[in-house]
């Protein structure tokens, strides 16, 4: 079960995802964010509700990375709960991503 | 224009494989080693054939049909055999680009050969024949022995049966084209059609295995390594099948074991974050320690033994796609 929700503001948009991002919802996750990288400079993914991401959802955020890259945009995750926060820690993802600890800091 | 017909249809297909390949398996290296060897396969077959057509009397047409194909097959596959045996090839994909590789480069030397041989003399339907079938059908071949290996091999077949299907296919459908049952045109065509057809279905099958063993593993493996990091691991059951173990080895070997695990996941998962990286052109992680890393699980297997490994197997596996997974960190 995953549950997107976006807010724009400005060339920004924010996206709440709650829930867990694995193989069967990752396909619906990158539905709603790809398109998302054509239309705004920036991406702020809150992850406070996220619960569980896998190899699939990983995937979907590098997708998102190398769109924004390539438009000299950008990608931040933020509010990333602990557990999340290890798999990107131990994955060694936290070095590629942009990570904040609140939503301001990454809106800023 | 003829030499163009002749060579350029293998090569625009073996750059379409290359870029069909979405996770970045193949070595631009291996590769040219690949087509390297495809030409020396093909003066090795040269003169292997010349020689053994003044042996035998069975006349050109039988040799050309039932000879041939087992030499020319044989001296191309050996560096499919070469790559597979020292774990450079993991999946279908990667297969089948190096397969074809060996066959477009014994196809390259051949028509290049014939065309300094027979000059002009043919026409240039000869050339585009040459060029849409032989040169593909070799290529198909070598790769269709290649896709056939690495799915015997991934199915724990030992490396000598894995090879026998391979090659008896790839020596039947070159018997096959050389029989000539079907008008040449006819027979170049069905190439032209289905050889992408089959490389499109490999391909697909390949990615999506690749993309559920990812899945499979990768959380697992990280979910793994999370709980041991935190002093965690004895309360899950990897953790409980490590403690039953303690009954069969000294505390020693437990200590081996459980660093073994540690270390195999830790590099595991890089393995895996770099193919995801890679897949989407990023430039990789550099990790000075990896080296090390890799030196110590080599170290850690060689203490824990064979014993120690087969034990270990509801948890890690050391077969071929696990190598060739570690093996990917070297590069």
């Amino acid at each position: 079960m995953m549950k997107v929700n976006v807010t724009i503001s400005g060339n920004t948009a924010i996206i709440g995802v709650q829930g867990r991002i694995d193989t069967i919802t990752a396909g619906e996750f990158e539905a709603s964010l790809l398109p998302l990288t054509e239309k705004h400079a920036h991406l702020v993914v809150d992850c406070s509700q996220l619960d569980y991401i896998s190899s699939s959802g990983l995937r979907v955020f590098l997708m998102a990375q190398k769109k924004l890259t390539a438009t000299a945009g950008k990608l931040r995750l933020c509010n990333l709960q602990p557990t999340i926060r290890e798999i990107f820690d131990i994955s060694g993802f936290s070095s590629i991503f942009a990570i904040y600890p609140d939503l301001q800091s990454a809106s800023q | 224009m003829h030499i163009v017909f002749s060579i350029l249809p293998v090569l625009l297909f073996l750059t379409g494989l290359f870029l069909l390949d979405s996770f970045k398996l193949v070595s631009k290296s291996r590769l040219g080693l690949c087509i390297f060897w495809g030409v020396i396969s093909a003066l090795i077959s040269y003169y292997l054939n010349t020689w053994l057509n003044s042996q035998l009397t069975i006349g050109f047409a039988t040799f050309s049909r039932y000879l041939a194909p087992i030499t020319e097959e044989l001296s191309k596959i050996l560096i499919v055999f070469f790559l597979i045996s020292r774990k450079k090839i993991g999946f279908a994909v990667d297969a089948a680009v190096y397969g074809f590789a060996a066959g477009a480069g014994f196809a390259l030397a051949e028509n290049v050969f014939y065309m300094f041989a027979l000059g002009h003399q043919p026409g240039l339907v000869v050339w585009i024949l040459r060029g849409f079938g032989t040169a593909l059908m070799h290529g198909g071949c070598t790769a269709l022995f290649a896709i056939i290996l690495i799915d015997g091999i991934q199915r724990d077949k030992h490396l000598i049966l894995a090879v026998i299907p391979g090659f008896l296919t790839a020596i039947i459908l070159h018997s096959g084209f050389n029989h000539f049952f079907l008008n040449p045109y006819i027979q170049t065509a069905l190439i032209f059609i289905v050889l992408p057809l089959v490389f499109m279905l490999v391909f697909q099958k390949s990615n999506n295995s690749l993309q559920d063993w990812l899945e499979i593993e990768f959380s697992h493996e990280v979910e793994l390594l999370r709980m041991m990091q935190q002093g965690k691991f004895a309360h899950t059951k990897a953790g409980d099948y490590l403690m039953s173990l303690r009954k069969h080895f000294s505390s020693e070997a437990i200590v081996d074991l459980y660093n073994y695990i540690s270390v195999y996941l830790e590099l595991s998962i890089k393995a895996k974050r770099n193919m995801m990286l890679k897949e989407n052109g990023f430039p990789l992680i550099v990790e000075p320690d990896i080296g090390a890393k890799l030196e110590e699980l080599k170290q850690l297997r060689r203490q824990i033994g064979k014993i120690g490994e087969l034990a270990l197997q509801p948890l890690v596996r050391m077969k071929h796609r696990e190598i060739w997974k570690l093996n990917q960190l070297k590069n």
